[in-house]
């Protein structure tokens, strides 16, 4: 029995020593910058020594350009994953319920974006319908008027987000009907469904965890996305990545970044843990089948 | 009351002929099984009846009304599928109700109906449970509740049992027959096991490559095979290459007077229509496997072949004793459908070969 005890203490030990290094890592490069960055936020230290104080946070939530900032990231996001779902749902059902060579070429066009660097989306959208981009010229060339670009519009990063993210989305979503079987779908025609019957009833609600974790990865990534907006957009309001950057760069203020830094990362932060905790419920209900 | 009629159904998938001129005619409440090896084109017409597949040319007839455009969702038929294909996110009752709750029936109803179902299957009860934590057996009678409580006119089922252990499946295959005659329902069994077949069906159609081998009912099929696949298909069946000469077939084993013009034919010999006479003879004794209700002996012949007889007692002869065989009932076949047969052995005379 001793020995049995042994080995069990020898294999804990072993598992502890394995994720060591992983925790280690998040620790010392995600935990404690985040930590740092909320004490920073809000600790001032002044002639009396240290003291808490808001007054960043305080002027982030009344300064009307910060506000307008954050409000333009929660719109361009929103809006983002509600066009990236309303395109990629329907090419993932294509995609899982179609075989041929259509469908095989629409599932090329729909990953490619995905080894694509997002920087040369970006400038591959300016050159087809910035100013006298591709469209712009084909358009004169018929000596049609040119179109009104929305590359310099809160659109610009909504189409550039939308093309980038639709590869990653496709994929999460096909791997999520995977468990849609065809049996499940026939057994439903059997007994009288149509196709949106189908569709509400049978495939979108076994897929809404597939749904959920793609769109917390687009929400995610979005928040923190820093090229697209760069690129395209308007100059003001603009999103919080190139508002971080300005912040800290151009304007020279540490302290508001980082303040903006914590407020992106709380967002972010909520959506996360709504996510985590829809999929631990799912696995508590699976292992409890 | 329902009646289905298939007229000349071909189903042809690329350049594969899936199934060739498929009819058949299926009374009112009655238990047809389609039968066959995999591939045959069995569940292929099974799914063309429900709708799940669109006939390439010919009729699919319920009642007289030719449904053979129709989709799935507007036929008289319910499919019952080998992975019972449940839908996970709905408890049982809403498994059972989904297809009453499309038809917007009152949602009192919708549970009177699901009970009665939920009854009739043996689940009483057990409509709030989740469909991950029934059983095997039990998942497979929720499938069969949900086809049956919309009452439909025709019960198609695609191997529905295949999953399930020796012992559930006999179950449900009796529970599944009473049902059917207590229900009066016409139903189409689609299955690979024979024992199903003959247990299940009051006709049985053989199929193999698209193609109907034979429809008749389980025991003149077993009897009476009117193609040599029929023969080694249903049961056991000793083939053996033999040459028809002046009436006569001339094997190194045995003879046999036969109604064939002469020429090389097939004999077909059940193991059970084969007397064994041991201590002489050309034949040799090679095992014998006691199954408690009766023995199975395998024979080695002259030619190389190995043939089984099945008798009441075991053998009492080591392996290598000499033997003599003597077909009791036999079946010729050439050109792939029968040319003699056999009930009785008046016609038939056996020799015993001295061997070596």
């Amino acid at each position: 029995m001793s020995i049995s005890v042994a080995q069990d203490r020898g294999r804990g030990q072993t598992g502890l020593l394995l994720v060591l290094l992983p925790v280690a890592l998040v620790a010392t490069l995600i935990i404690w910058p985040i930590v740092r960055a909320v004490m920073d936020t809000l600790i001032v230290t002044g002639p009396d020594g240290a003291s808490l104080s808001f007054a960043s946070y305080r002027f982030f939530f009344t300064d009307a350009h910060s506000m307008g900032n954050l409000r333009i990231t929660i719109w361009t996001t929103a809006v983002s994953v509600s066009i990236l779902m309303a395109i990629a749902i329907p090419i993932a059902i294509y995609l899982r319920f179609v075989t041929g060579r259509t469908a095989a070429v629409v599932q090329a066009l729909a990953i490619f974006p995905l080894f694509v660097p997002s920087i040369i989306l970006a400038y591959a959208f300016i050159r087809v319908l910035g100013p006298n981009g591709m469209v712009d010229l084909i358009l004169g060339s018929f000596g049609l008027p040119r179109i009104r670009s929305p590359y310099l519009t809160p659109w610009g990063p909504v189409i550039g987000f939308v093309w980038d993210n639709l590869p990653l989305s496709v994929v999460i979503l096909m791997a999520g009907l995977s468990n849609v079987t065809n049996n499940a779908v026939e057994a439903a025609r059997d007994v009288g469904a149509g196709k949106f019957a189908i569709l509400f009833h049978i495939i979108l609600p076994r897929i809404w965890l597939s749904i959920l974790v793609a769109t917390s990865f687009v929400v995610l990534g979005l928040f923190s996305a820093f090229t697209f907006p760069y690129l395209l957009g308007p100059a003001a309001p603009e999103m919080m990545g190139p508002f971080m950057l300005r912040t800290f760069g151009d304007v020279m203020d540490p302290v508001q970044a980082r303040t903006q830094a914590v407020i992106t990362f709380l967002i972010c932060a909520v959506f996360g843990w709504f996510y985590v905790r829809s999929i631990a419920k799912n696995r508590a209900r699976r292992e409890a089948a | 009351m329902a009646t289905l009629e298939l007229r000349g159904l071909t189903k042809v998938f690329g350049a594969t002929m899936a199934v060739e001129a498929f009819d058949l005619d299926v009374g009112d409440g009655e238990l047809v099984c389609l039968l066959g090896p995999s591939g045959s084109g069995k569940s292929t017409v099974l799914r063309m009846i429900g709708g799940f597949e669109t006939a390439s040319s010919g009729a699919v007839l319920i009642d007289g009304q030719d449904v053979t455009r129709m989709p799935p969702e507007r036929r008289p038929t319910s499919m019952m599928f080998q992975s019972h294909a449940l839908w996970s996110h709905m408890n049982v009752a809403g498994n059972i109700g989904f297809g009453l709750k499309l038809r917007r029936l009152p949602r009192a109803e919708i549970a009177r109906k699901v009970e009665e179902a939920l009854t009739l299957v043996g689940l009483a009860g057990m409509g709030e449970r989740r469909t991950d934590q029934l059983s095997g057996g039990q998942q497979q009678r929720v499938a069969l509740a949900r086809s049956l409580v919309l009452e439909p006119k025709i019960l198609l089922l695609d191997e529905p049992f295949a999953s399930l252990d020796q012992h559930l499946r006999e179950r449900l295959r009796e529970e599944v027959r009473d049902l059917q005659q207590r229900l009066g329902i016409t139903m189409v069994f689609v299955t690979h096991g024979q024992d199903e077949a003959l247990a299940l069906a009051d006709r049985i159609v053989v199929m193999r490559d698209g193609r109907v081998q034979q429809v008749d009912r389980p025991d003149r099929l077993y009897r009476h095979p009117e193609t040599p696949f029929v023969a080694g298909f249903i049961g056991q069946m000793n083939l053996l290459q033999v040459t028809v000469a002046g009436g006569r077939i001339a094997h190194p084993a045995f003879d046999l007077d036969v109604t064939a013009t002469d020429g090389p034919a097939l004999l077909a010999v059940r193991p059970e229509a084969l007397e064994l006479i041991a201590g002489e003879g050309a034949g040799r004794l090679h095992r014998v496997t006691d199954f408690g209700s009766h023995a199975v002996t395998e024979i080695d012949l002259p030619g190389g072949e190995r043939i089984k007889a099945m008798t009441p007692e075991v053998p009492a002869a080591p392996p290598g004793t000499p033997v003599t065989i003597k077909p009791l009932r036999a079946h010729l076949y050439r050109d792939d459908r029968v040319i003699w047969s056999s009930d009785a052995m008046s016609r038939t005379s056996t020799r015993a070969h001295a061997h070596g």
